[in-house]
């Protein structure tokens, strides 16, 4: 007992929070990468804008409701929720400096240089520029503004969370001088970015915002205008629901979405030069401190970017789009469930396409032999094709059911919509599981035939969803195993309420077996280790953060079991601490697609197990959500996977390696091969498609039997 | 290829079993949903359902028939047993649930639910006739109370239902408010004096080799071991003494962990394992099996028997009239004559069929009727008809609900006392109308056979009855002096000229 608790050391652990502001200077060290067409440069740092924005209504904001709470626990790392703040405050701020320097010093000029003019101030516009602006202005902006002032009369405005807006000062023509404040929203529902007619081949754009500062004189006619800057806030936006207590959930979520955009404001963030009694005036009335004001050297809100990204033409300064290729199992096959009978197939997503799973759940709604499909979701695209068939198997008299987690942060709102639609059309829905997220991700089909029936099973790690399938690296099995079959069934009839099976054949579900499991697998590699036979561990997520599992990779690493870690981002292990992470590497990928597969790999002497799961080895994952692990059996499904889990750790262009002293580190290359991992998975899955198509086609003449 | 539902109303879970029948002797279990719902605890104290655990009970009887149509279910069969049972409007609320969740719900005594459970471990093949070639004992732990069968010599002997099911115990036990470290001790200490009973009565010159388990509480437990579901869950006694160290050294809490379960559940497993391994001490048993079925694969079992989708495997008739016998000799009832009345009630029967219209079940019940004839006599002679009544109605025959045990007990009665007739007898018996006229019929034949053999020396071994027209002729093949027989015959056979029409006569044919 004595020996784990010296692997709970707070001096061998990261803080989750640091670790995270680490993850975010490898995205900007991608928009940092002179090797990276332009474009794709402008996408990254327009990620890091939206990650940081999303840490902050999350992250920073929990940490400020301990303090507020009077929480006084440490953290894995030791550290006091006041130190974590206090760290991070430093650490942002400089991180947003990054930020704008990357924009200004590099992106902008190499914009200039490739044609594309950004006009940074309104001051700089021609004349006739001004004129076109201003007409644009009358037309399409001043129709939906709402210019707000305030006086003695009227209070303070609301100001919506992540909005940006125009600050003002302003003074009466008439009357005393006394300055006013005066606010209007930059319209989220308008483009921020205002291309102007083309000028003899260069291309020119403005910000709305400055648009609006040329005609803001315009919204406030009685007034003359002192002054005018744009701010932008962050309010607190950690969603706790009293699962308890509500006695409909679905109500509690709607209430919260809208007391959401107001909570306490927790970031102000005002463009650099702001006249000083404008900005006295927005930190009192926001009550902002020192600590959470950001002076920003260039536009606010940088996610306009991605929006840059859009702009036609340019493509020799974008990557070349990548199309998923098609799955070969499921090549010249029209019977999906034949192909699945045929043996387990395995799906590596964004490089294979997502279709055969949207077809998987289409082909089940119409078949008239299948009797239900169950299935949990997560995050589901605008517009799914999956929802839509799920409606229409109903609709055709299947049982469907479906698990909808509404607890799916910031996309609720989404989520009610078409929940409500699905129930509308007949299907059993059910949502979410109080105290618990639904994270897992699992579809079931049942079908009635001849020889009795069968039960089709996908699992996966990432979310039933075809747009981020696309974007997301991720993996999926589909298997009509007797053993899955009974495990799945199992699990949805836990999902409905009802009791835990009495065993499981092969699926590990949290939050109530899942955790046992891992630390099982782990201490198994060490006896391994301990009596001399050879141990290894590969494992992959996006986040490592749960203290017994790292104290369980401690004790592995201690009794010499080789860990290789790919985690994409936080990490709370420390390697290199003699006797304790000696064994241990680490390695976070960041590159066009979004790492989030899951894999898990333990040697178990000789014998390998391989599994993918839905979770991260992180609380949350093993202790507050249903996850499920899943092993991967099939020979050749097997070796695919190791072989993903060795070409990422082969990887020498989007690599970064986690040092000793707990920076993350570019491969250095010198020797090595250059290689990109998924670049290869890209070119791989084009030849191994490419072979399928040119496999010779079958002689036989088929007869047509039927005359229409 | 047929799907069945089998719905088990327990007193602390409801729950359901998904099968399928397919090809030949094929039963595969598709889906098992279980519900947590206390009906127990009610019932028990007060003889009424709640209106809340109504409304559950009703919420989740539609949730299954809604699952049911999803797999097309064709037949299922609901069974409540005990807390639907001690319910003293059990009637109203089984029409109330039946109008609301269109799942028709049918009572189960403890003999019955108990000859199930023993049918569901049979659903498991070949392995239950192989175990009980060799002296077996099935101890069966319930919440409310276990059942411990003895069979010896491949048939059953003994079944005795005693007080002391899982829950049961550990609400006695709450009360007492005993330390973790003493509770087993406590638990010996409870159940000891039944056992010892039960030890004196049946099992002191037994060699009893195996014990087979069905609970819901360690049965999961011994099933773990085995990485497969399907591979055999055996434990030597060697192995579950490891296991009874390994559960005696840790608390409730810790077993939960260790084992993944709720706590709850883990305090109910120690008490059964406790009782597990005090019949096993008592018995010196080898080798324990926890098939791990419940109720539901019994009933699907019976239902698949009943609609030949199995063929073969265990002969469960045989286990009935094994365990009447062996209740006739515990009250020293002779065998020989209690053979005679047998064969010769069953030619009867057999020679009668036109005219009761009786089926397989109630020749069954003849039989057991014919071996318990004599039961009352070792109380008193003289009180014979009313003794053996209270005792066949106070002894559980494994296998026969309770209206057929009624049935016995009236027919085994009236063989000796004068019949009395619906319209009186109904006043103080639960027997129904069609039950009154099978009790009826029955007592016709057996008095007929018993007329017979009034002499009881079996003179009427080798007999043939024919039905002629009004008259059932039946011819002795017997060299012996059959005067008395004739005489009182006369007397015997007017019951049954009454309930017939059709009078019996006798004919000798002397064979040299």
């Amino acid at each position: 007992m004595g020996e784990k608790k010296i692997f709970k050391n707070p001096e061998y652990y990261t803080n989750r929070e640091m670790s995270w502001v680490l993850f975010n200077y490898r995205v900007l060290s991608e928009a940092r990468d002179k090797n990276i067409p332009l474009f794709e440069r402008l996408k990254f740092l327009s990620i890091t804008a939206s990650n940081l924005d999303e840490f902050f209504m999350i992250r920073v904001a929990s940490l400020k409701d301990m303090v507020s709470a009077g929480y006084t626990k440490r953290d894995i790392a030791g550290m006091t929720v006041s130190e974590q703040l206090h760290g991070l405050e430093e650490q942002i701020h400089e991180l947003v400096e990054l930020q704008y320097s990357t924009y200004n010093r590099s992106l902008l000029p190499l914009l200039e240089q490739n044609g594309l003019h950004v006009i940074k101030k309104q001051e700089q516009l021609t004349e006739k520029e001004g004129e076109y602006l201003d007409k644009y202005f009358e037309s399409n902006v001043y129709p939906v503004l709402t210019p707000m002032a305030v006086d003695s009369s009227r209070p303070f405005p609301l100001i919506r969370n992540k909005s940006l807006n125009l600050g003002a000062l302003v003074k009466k023509k008439e009357g005393g001088g006394e300055l006013e404040f005066a606010t209007v929203q930059v319209p989220s529902v308008l483009p921020r970015i205002v291309e102007l007619p083309d000028d003899k081949g260069k291309r020119r754009v403005i910000l709305l915002e400055e648009i609006i500062e040329r005609n803001i004189h315009k919204l406030f006619l009685n007034y003359d205008i002192v002054c005018v800057y744009p701010f932008r806030i962050m309010r607190n936006a950690d969603l706790t629901i009293e699962e308890d207590e509500a006695a409909d959930l679905l109500k509690e979520i709607e209430k919260q979405l809208k007391k959401r955009q107001w909570g306490e404001a927790i970031r102000l963030e005002v463009e650099a030069g702001i006249d000083k009694r404008l900005l006295k005036i927005l930190k009192r009335e926001l009550s902002i401190g020192e600590e959470a004001l950001y002076t920003i050297d260039g536009p606010l809100d940088l996610t306009f970017l991605m929006k840059m990204y859009g702009l036609e033409g340019f493509k020799n300064l974008k990557a070349e789009k990548y199309t998923p290729q098609p799955v070969p199992a499921f090549v010249q096959k029209e019977d999906i469930f034949a192909a699945v009978r045929e043996g387990d197939i395995l799906l590596h997503h964004p490089y294979q396409s997502f279709m055969p799973v949207v077809d998987f759940i289409r082909n089940a709604a119409k078949d008239p032999h299948v009797l239900a499909i169950k299935q949990t979701l997560y995050r589901v695209s605008g517009n799914s094709p999956i929802i839509a068939a799920l409606a229409q198997a109903a609709e055709n008299g299947k049982q469907v059911s479906v698990l909808v987690e509404l607890k799916a942060r910031f996309d609720e709102e989404n989520n009610i919509v078409w929940a409500r639609m699905l129930e509308k059309a007949g299907c059993h829905v059910i949502y979410g599981l109080v105290g618990l997220k639904t994270h897992s991700k699992i579809t079931l089909v049942v079908r009635r035939e001849e020889d009795g029936i069968r039960r089709y099973v996908h699992l996966g790690t990432g979310n039933y969803n075809d747009a981020t399938a696309k974007l997301y690296t991720d993996i999926g099995l589909f298997t009509c195993s007797e053993a899955v079959g009974e495990d799945a069934t199992a699990v949805f009839n836990m999902l409905s309420g009802y009791s835990e099976p009495l065993h499981w054949n092969r699926l590990s579900l949290a939050p109530l077996w899942l955790k046992d499991k891992f630390l099982y697998l782990i201490g198994r590699e060490r006896d391994a280790a301990l009596s001399g036979k050879p141990a290894h561990i590969i494992a992959k997520m996006n986040s490592l953060c749960d203290a017994d599992v790292i104290a369980a990779l401690y004790e592995a690493s201690a009794a010499g079991v080789k860990i290789e870690l790919i985690v994409r981002g936080i990490c709370c292990l420390k390697v290199g601490i003699p006797k304790v992470s000696e064994h241990i590497s680490v390695r976070s990928i960041v590159g066009n697609f979004l790492e989030h597969s899951r894999i898990f790999y333990f040697e178990n002497e000789g014998d390998y197990e391989i599994y993918c799961a839905s979770a991260d080895w992180m609380p949350r994952n093993l202790e507050r959500r249903v996850e499920i692990l899943f092993p991967v059996e099939k020979e050749e499904l097997k070796e695919e996977l190791l072989h993903i889990l060795k070409c990422q750790l082969r990887d020498t262009v989007k690599a970064h390696i986690l040092t000793p002293e707990g920076n993350y580190e570019k491969v250095d290359r010198r020797g090595k091969e250059t290689y990109n991992s998924q670049e290869a998975f890209c070119r791989e899955a084009e030849q191994i498609a490419k072979e399928k198509r040119e496999e010779p086609k079958s002689r036989v003449f088929i007869p047509e039997t039927h005359h229409e | 290829m047929k799907t069945f539902a089998a719905v088990d109303i327990g007193s602390y879970e409801l729950s359901m079993k998904i099968f399928e029948f397919s090809g030949k002797n094929k039963m595969r279990e598709i889906d098992h949903i279980r519900h947590r719902i206390d009906l127990g605890t009610e019932t028990y104290f007060t003889g009424k359902l709640s209106y809340e655990k109504a409304d559950e009970l009703s919420r989740v009887l539609r949730e299954f028939a809604k699952i049911m149509e999803a797999y097309k279910v064709e037949e299922y069969q609901a069974y409540g047993t005990s807390a639907v049972r001690e319910m003293e409007n059990s009637g109203i609320v089984l029409d109330r649930l039946a109008q609301r969740t269109g799942i028709r719900i049918d009572v189960l005594s403890n003999s019955e639910q108990r000859f199930l459970d023993y049918k569901s471990i049979a659903s498991k093949g070949e392995e239950f006739d192989k175990l009980l070639e060799k002296g077996t004992v099935i101890l069966d732990i319930g919440g409310g109370s276990i059942q411990i069968s003895l069979f010896d010599k491949g048939s059953l002997t003994a079944t005795q239902n005693l007080r002391l099911g899982a829950l049961w115990l550990r609400e006695r036990l709450g009360r007492i408010n005993a330390k973790p470290s003493q509770l087993e001790e406590l638990l010996v200490e409870i159940s000891d004096a039944q056992l010892a009973v039960l030890k004196k009565f049946y099992f002191k010159d037994k060699e009893i080799k195996n014990i087979i388990l069905v609970d819901d509480y360690l049965s999961g437990l011994l099933g773990a071991k085995a990485k497969q579901a399907q591979e055999a869950r055996y434990a030597s006694a060697e192995e579950y003494q490891k296991l009874m160290e390994f559960l005696r050294k840790r608390s409730a809490g810790e077993i939960a962990v260790k084992l993944g379960i709720s706590e709850e559940n883990a305090s109910l497993m120690f008490i059964a394992a406790v009782l597990l391994n005090q019949v096993m001490t008592m018995t010196g048993a080898e080798l324990v099996w926890a098939p791990g079925v419940t109720l539901c694969d019994g009933i699907a079992y019976e239902y698949a028997q009943k609609r030949k989708l199995l063929v073969g495997g265990h002969d469960f008739e045989k286990d009935i009239v094994d365990s009447a016998m062996s209740i006739s000799k515990r009250y020293m009832g002779s065998r020989k004559r209690a053979e005679t009345l047998e064969n010769l009630t069953m030619v009867l029967f057999e020679a009668t069929k036109k005219l009761h219209g009786l089926g397989k079940r109630e020749q069954l019940l003849l039989r057991i009727a014919a071996i318990l004839h004599d039961c009352g006599k070792y109380i008193s002679i003289a009180s014979l008809g009313e003794c053996s009544y209270q005792i066949i109605m106070a002894t559980e025959i494994i296998g026969l609900s309770h209206l057929e045990r009624e049935i016995i007990a009236n027919v085994v009665k009236f063989n000796h006392e004068e019949f009395i007739y619906y319209e009186e007898l109904s006043r103080d018996s639960s027997l129904d109308m069609p039950a009154y006229l099978t009790m009826a019929k029955l007592t016709a034949i057996l008095r007929l056979a018993n007329g017979m053999d009034r002499s009881h020396k079996q003179k009427f071994k080798n007999i043939k009855a024919q039905l002629r027209e009004n008259e059932l002729v039946l011819t002795a093949d017997t060299g012996e002096d059959i005067t008395l027989e004739k005489g009182l015959f006369t007397n015997r056979a007017q019951f049954f000229e009454e309930v017939f029409n059709v009078r019996p006569v006798i004919r000798q044919k002397k064979s040299l």
